[in-house]
C-alpha cells in the first residue's frame, strides 16, 4: 500500500502518457472552467476526456493549482451542491481570468507555431 | 493589478484567521474528489475495494497534496511554523530529562559567551556612554625616547603642555584634561575615600549627556588658574550618600582639602571616559590644581599628572591632526628645554604625538587584561562549540531512534524538506530556551567578571541591547549548528528499508557522530592545555619571590588633607605613628617607609667612585626604613648586616643594596664597604653595609629597576607619615584597631587610611589570576561536556549492538574481549581527538607566550597530563556501558526485535 503511494509520488510515468510541460496546467484549467463552473473532479475528468487520455495529470496536483489560481483572482470558488445533493466546490472564471486565458492562449499558439516552424525546416 | 493585490490580501487574511474552516473545506473537497473517482471505477465494474485503491492511486499522496494546496494558498509558511513550534514544544515536554540536559548545556555555552562578550565589548568596542561623535574623539599619547634611546609612551601631561597644545594647534575643536583620583570626601567621622574625576569643563562637553539634576559646570567655572569650587555628583554616589534627594543642590561637600558646592548630578551610568571606575564626583580641574599646587601650576612643566582628550575638527584627517599635534608638542618641548636645560637636546627626545582610540585597552598602552579577555572570549566560543557538538549528538541519536517515525511520515507524503524544517525548528526552540537560561547565567557570572576586569561592579548592567543582540546571534548559530546535521541525515536513507528493519538495527550508522566526538575531544584538549598553562603560570606568579612578604603586611598612611605640618611636626607625627603601631596587639614589627610596592616609588641619582654614568645606565629606586625595616618586610639580608639602632643621624652614612645592584655596580668584587654618594656628587660617602635580596617594587618582569635602602634617620627629608606593620594572625582584623589608634594622632583634618599590602600588589597579578580561573572553569566545563558526549555515544552504540554482542558472547567470546572491543572503539576516537588537539595547541602556543609568566607554552608535562586525563575519561565513559553490555543474556539479546 505504502510502496504504491511512494512510486506514484516519485512520478514513474506510465508508457504512452505525456507529461505535462511546466506551467501549462494553469492554462488547461482556465480553459476548462471557461465554459461554465466545474468542481475539481469534473475538471480532471474533462481534461482526461478531451485529451483522449494522452496527458498524464496526477489528480492530486490539480488542487494546489486550483488554489493558486484562486489566490491570483483568476478563478472564483463557490460551494454548491452536486448530484445527490453532495457539497462540492465549484470553480468559475473571473473577468481577469478571462483576460489571462486569452493572453496565455495567444502565447501558447505563438509558441507552438514557432516550434512547428522549426520542426518543419527542411 | 490592484484587483489582484486585493484578492491576494483577502485570500491570505482569510487563510490566516479561518485556518480551521479552510482545513475542513480542503478535506471536504478532496474527499469529494476521491468519492467521485471511486464511484466512477465502481460504475466500470470494479469491486468497492479495488475502486477505492484505483482512485487513491490516480490521486497520489493525499497528505502531500494537502501540503501543496496549503502552500498554494500562501499561508502555509506561518501556519507550518506555528505547527512546528507546537510540535517541538510538545515533544520537549514529553522528554524533560533530554530537554533539561540540552537547555543546561546550551545555557552554559551561550551564557559564558554573553558574559564574556559584555566584558570584551566594554573593554574594546563600545564607546563610553554618551560620547559625542566617537569617530573624532581621541585620547592623546606622546612618544619619546628615554635613557638608551628606549621608546616610551606617555599618557600623562602637565597643565602647561595642555595650554600650549590648545594655543598652538589648528586641527582640533577642543582638548580636555582630566584625571581620576582617590580623594577624601566629607568631614569628621563621615570622612571616606572615593574616586573623584578632576576634569576641565571641555571634558564634559565631549559627551552628549544631560545632568540628572541641576547643571554641569562651564568654562567660566574652570578658569585658569583658580576655578570655582563647584561639584557635580556621580549618580550612584548621589543615590547612596544623599538618598537621591533633589535638595542636594547648593549643599557643601568637603573634597580633599577644599569645600565645594553641589551644582548638579550626573546622569545614571555616566562614568566619563570610563576606565577608572565610577566617579563619585566631578570637579573643575583648575579648582583642584589650584588647591593642591597653588597659582603657579599653569606656568610650569614639572607637574605631570593628567590625561588628555582631543576632538578633531570635521574634515581634518587623523594623520593631519597628528602632524599638527606633533608640531605643537615639539614647540612646547622647545620651551621646556629652554627652562630646564637638563632635558638635553630636543632632537634626542624623539617627541611625537599620537591620537589613540578612546579605549585604553585598544590604544598603545593596552594592558594585559584586554588580551586575556579576548582570549577568554575565544575560549567561551570554543565551549559553545563543544556544547553544540554535544547537543547535535543528542539530536542525532534521537533522530536515529525516531527514524521509523520519520520514515512513516515520509511514506505518508510529508516532504523531506518539511521534516528537516521541523527538526530545525526543534533545535531553534531549544536554543532559544538555552539562550534565555544563558542570559540568567551570564547575569550571575557578570558581577564577578566585571569586578575582575572593569572596576565598576556598581554599575553592572549585563543585559544591554548589544549583549542581547549578540546573544540572539549566538542562539541562531547554535540552532543551525545543532540542527543541521540531523536535518541533513533525515534526507538520507531508504524509507522502505527503514520501515522493514528492526528497531535496533539501522541500515546505516551515522558517520557524523564519531566525527563530532573527535571534534569535541580535540577542542577539550586545546582548552585543557590552555587551562594547565595558565594554572602553572599563576602558581609561578604566586610562588614568585617578590623579595618581601605580602600577606601579613598592612600599610597605614596619614593623609594631611591640606593640613601643612612643619617639618618638625611631620617628624613627630611619623615617629608617634611608628611607636603607636608597635603597641597594637598582634603587630610584630613596624617600620616607616617612603616607597610602597606597585604604588609609589622614590628614586634619586647616585654617584659611585670608579663607575661612569651610573644614572644613565640604570634606574635606582630607594627606600628609607626604621631599624626593623627588613624584619617587617620579611626581606632577607644575604650578606653583611641590616641597618639598626646603631645607625643614627650623626653616625656614618650607611646603605643596604639589592643583590642585582651589587652585581651591576661592582661585578666580580665584594660590594660590602664600597662608597656610594646619594643625591649629588659632592655628598659624603655612604658605606655599603649589607646586601639584601632583590625587591620587586614596580613590576614582576622589569629588568631595569635596582633598589637600595637607607636608614630613615639618615635621610635628608623628614619621614613620610606612613608605616608598614607586620601582623601575626588575620591581618584584616588588625586594620580597624590600627586605624583607630593612629587616627588619634592626626592633627586637624588629616585622616589615616589602612589597607592590606595585598590590595596594592594584587592588581598586577589580576590578569594571570583571571586567565587561570576562566581557563580552568571553561576547560572543566569542556571536559565535562566531552565526557557526557562520549558516554552517551558509546552507551548508545552498545545498545545498538546488543544483538551483535549477545551473539559474540553466545559464540564463546569472553567478557573481557567484549569489553576490550567496546573500550578500544571509544579510545580510538578520543585518541584521534587528543592527537589533533595537541597538534592544534602546539601550533597556537606562539600566541600564548606573552600571556605566560615564566611558563613555557609547550610544556610537555601539561600536554601529557591533559592527554592522560582525556584518555582516562574515555575509558571510564566506555567501560560503564560496556559492562552493562556484557551482562546481556545472550538468549534474550538474540530474540530482540
Amino acid at each position: 500500500m505504502i510502496g504504491l503511494f511512494l512510486s506514484k509520488r516519485k512520478g514513474n510515468a506510465v508508457t504512452d502518457h505525456l507529461d505535462l510541460p511546466q506551467g501549462t496546467l494553469d492554462l488547461l484549467i482556465l480553459k476548462a472552467v471557461s465554459l461554465g463552473p466545474l468542481h475539481g473532479w469534473a475538471i480532471s475528468e474533462r481534461l482526461h476526456d478531451v485529451t483522449r487520455a494522452t496527458l498524464q495529470i496526477p489528480q492530486g496536483s490539480l488542487y494546489p493549482a486550483l488554489h493558486r489560481l484562486e489566490r491570483r483572482g483568476w478563478i472564483r470558488a463557490e460551494w454548491g451542491s452536486s448530484d445527490n445533493n453532495r457539497k462540492a466546490k465549484f470553480y468559475e472564471l473571473t473577468s481577469s481570468g478571462k483576460k489571462q486565458l486569452a493572453s496565455e492562449a495567444k502565447a501558447w499558439a505563438r509558441l507552438t507555431n514557432a516550434v512547428g516552424l522549426v520542426l518543419d525546416m527542411s | 493589478m490592484l484587483n489582484r493585490l486585493f484578492s491576494e490580501i483577502r485570500f491570505r487574511l482569510r487563510a490566516l484567521f479561518h485556518r480551521g474552516k479552510l482545513e475542513q473545506e480542503l478535506d471536504t473537497e478532496l474527499s469529494f474528489h476521491l468519492q467521485k473517482e471511486t464511484e466512477k471505477h465502481m460504475a466500470n465494474g470494479a469491486s468497492p475495494d479495488e475502486a477505492n485503491r484505483r482512485a487513491r492511486a490516480a490521486f497520489g499522496a493525499v497528505q502531500g497534496t494537502k501540503d501543496d494546496a496549503r502552500d498554494a494558498r500562501g499561508i502555509s509558511l506561518l501556519d507550518s511554523v506555528v505547527q512546528d513550534v507546537r510540535y517541538a514544544l510538545r515533544g520537549l515536554r514529553k522528554r524533560p530529562a533530554f530537554t533539561l540536559g540540552v537547555v543546561l548545556t546550551l545555557g552554559l555555552g551561550i551564557g559564558a559567551n554573553a558574559a564574556m562578550f559584555g566584558i570584551v565589548d566594554r573593554l574594546l568596542f563600545r564607546p563610553p556612554l554618551g560620547l559625542k561623535d566617537p569617530e573624532t574623539a581621541h585620547r592623546v599619547f606622546q612618544h619619546r625616547l628615554v635613557e638608551d634611546r628606549r621608546p616610551r609612551i606617555d599618557r600623562n601631561f602637565n597643565f602647561r603642555r595642555y595650554l600650549d597644545l590648545q594655543r598652538n594647534t589648528r586641527s582640533f575643536e577642543s582638548f580636555a584634561a582630566f584625571q581620576t583620583r582617590t580623594l577624601a570626601l566629607g568631614e569628621g567621622t563621615d570622612t571616606h575615600e572615593a574616586k573623584v574625576t578632576v576634569a576641565s569643563a571641555s571634558y564634559l562637553q565631549f559627551f552628549e549627556v544631560r545632568p540628572a539634576l541641576g547643571r554641569f559646570y562651564g568654562p567660566a567655572e574652570d578658569s585658569v588658574p583658580a576655578g570655582a569650587p563647584v561639584v557635580v555628583l556621580g549618580y550612584d554616589y548621589w543615590k547612596s550618600r544623599y538618598g537621591g534627594r533633589s535638595d542636594v543642590i547648593g549643599r557643601q561637600l568637603r573634597i580633599d582639602r577644599s569645600t565645594f558646592t553641589v551644582i548638579g548630578v550626573a546622569p545614571k551610568g555616566f562614568v566619563g571616559a570610563g576606565d577608572q571606575g565610577v566617579p563619585a564626583a566631578f570637579i573643575p580641574i583648575t579648582a583642584y590644581a589650584h588647591a593642591v599646587r597653588g597659582p603657579r601650576y599653569p606656568t610650569v612643566y614639572t607637574w605631570t599628572w593628567m590625561e588628555m582628550l582631543a576632538r578633531r575638527k570635521p574634515g581634518i584627517t587623523q594623520a593631519a591632526a597628528e602632524q599638527d599635534l606633533t608640531n605643537a608638542l615639539l614647540g612646547s618641548w622647545r620651551e621646556t628645554i629652554a627652562e630646564q636645560p637638563n632635558w638635553g637636546k630636543l632632537e634626542d627626545l624623539g617627541i611625537r604625538g599620537e591620537l589613540g582610540p578612546m579605549h585604553l585597552a585598544r590604544g598603545p598602552l593596552a594592558g594585559q587584561d584586554s588580551k586575556v579577555a579576548t582570549w577568554v572570549l575565544g575560549v567561551a566560543a570554543i565551549v559553545l562549540l563543544i556544547a553544540c557538538a554535544n547537543v547535535a549528538n543528542l539530536f542525532l541519536s534521537r533522530a536515529f531512534a525516531r527514524r521509523r517515525e520519520f520514515a512513516m511520515r515520509l511514506a505518508l507524503g510529508v516532504t523531506r524538506g518539511r521534516l528537516a524544517r521541523q527538526l530545525l525548528t526543534e533545535s531553534l526552540v531549544l536554543a532559544l530556551i538555552g539562550g534565555a537560561a544563558g542570559l540568567v547565567i551570564a547575569q550571575w557570572g557578570a558581577a564577578a567578571l566585571r569586578a575582575a576586569f572593569l572596576d565598576d561592579a556598581a554599575s553592572a548592567v549585563i543585559v544591554d541591547p548589544r549583549t542581547l543582540l549578540f546573544t540572539a546571534l549566538a542562539v541562531l548559530v547554535t540552532a543551525l549548528l545543532t540542527g543541521i546535521v540531523p536535518a541533513v541525515q533525515t534526507g538520507r536513507g531508504n524509507v522502505n528499508l527503514t520501515l522493514k528493519g528492526g528497531a535496533n538495527e539501522g541500515p546505516h550508522r551515522s558517520r557524523a557522530r564519531p566525527l563530532l566526538l573527535v571534534f569535541q575531544a580535540t577542542l577539550s584538549v586545546v582548552l585543557l592545555i590552555g587551562a594547565g598553562l595558565f594554572v602553572r603560570s599563576l602558581s609561578h606568579v604566586r610562588n614568585y619571590r617578590l623579595g618581601y612578604d605580602v600577606a601579613p603586611i598592612l600599610y597605614a598612611s596619614a593623609n594631611p588633607r591640606g593640613y601643612r605640618p612643619t617639618e618638625a611636626e611631620q617628624q613627630t607625627i611619623a615617629e608617634s605613628m611608628l611607636e603607636t603601631a608597635k603597641r597594637i596587639p598582634g603587630v610584630q614589627y613596624a617600620t616607616l617607609t617612603i616607597s610602597v610596592p606597585f604604588w609609589s616609588n622614590e628614586g634619586t641619582g647616585i654617584w659611585v667612585p670608579g663607575v661612569d654614568s651610573v644614572n644613565q645606565k640604570w634606574n635606582f629606586l630607594f627606600n628609607t626604613g626604621s631599624p626593623d625595616y627588613f624584619k617587617t618586610m620579611g626581606t632577607r639580608i644575604l650578606r653583611g648586616r641590616a641597618f639598626d639602632e646603631r645607625d643614627r643621624a650623626g653616625t656614618g652614612l650607611v646603605l643596604v643594596v639589592g643583590e642585582r645592584m651589587a652585581q651591576v655596580l661592582w661585578p666580580g668584587q665584594d660590594a660590602l664597604g664600597k662608597c656610594v654618594k646619594i643625591g649629588a656628587e659632592n655628598e659624603p660617602c655612604a658605606q655599603v653595609i649589607g646586601i639584601a635580596e632583590e625587591m620587586h617594587l614596580r613590576s614582576l618582569t622589569s629588568e631595569r629597576d635596582y633598589s637600595y635602602y637607607i636608614p630613615v634617620v639618615q635621610h635628608t627629608a623628614p619621614p613620610d607619615p606612613q608605616v608598614f606593620v607586620r601582623v601575626s594572625g588575620d591581618p584584616e582584623r588588625a586594620i580597624e584597631p590600627l586605624r583607630r589608634e593612629l587616627q588619634r594622632l592626626m592633627p586637624g583634618p588629616a585622616y589615616v587610611n589602612v589597607v592590606p599590602l595585598s590590595q596594592l600588589v594584587d592588581p598586577s597579578l589580576r590578569s594571570w589570576k583571571f586567565g587561570s580561573t576562566m581557563f580552568v572553569a571553561f576547560g572543566g566545563l569542556a571536559l565535562l561536556l566531552a565526557a557526557i558526549g562520549l558516554y552517551s555515544m558509546i552507551a548508545y552504540d552498545v545498545t545498538q549492538r546488543t544483538r551483535e554482542l549477545g551473539l559474540r558472547i553466545a559464540l564463546g567470546s569472553s567478557v573481557s574481549r567484549v569489553l576490550r572491543l567496546i573500550v578500544s572503539s571509544g579510545l580510538r576516537l578520543v585518541g584521534a581527538g587528543v592527537v589533533l588537539g595537541v597538534l592544534l595547541a602546539l601550533w597556537g602556543a606562539k600566541w600564548m607566550e606573552g600571556l605566560m609568566f615564566q611558563q613555557e607554552p609547550r610544556d610537555p608535562l601539561i600536554y601529557g597530563v591533559v592527554a592522560g586525563i582525556l584518555l582516562l575519561v574515555a575509558v571510564v565513559a566506555a567501560v560503564v556501558p560496556a559492562l552493562r553490555a556484557t551482562r546481556i543474556d545472550p538468549n534474550s539479546a538474540l530474540r530482540l526485535d
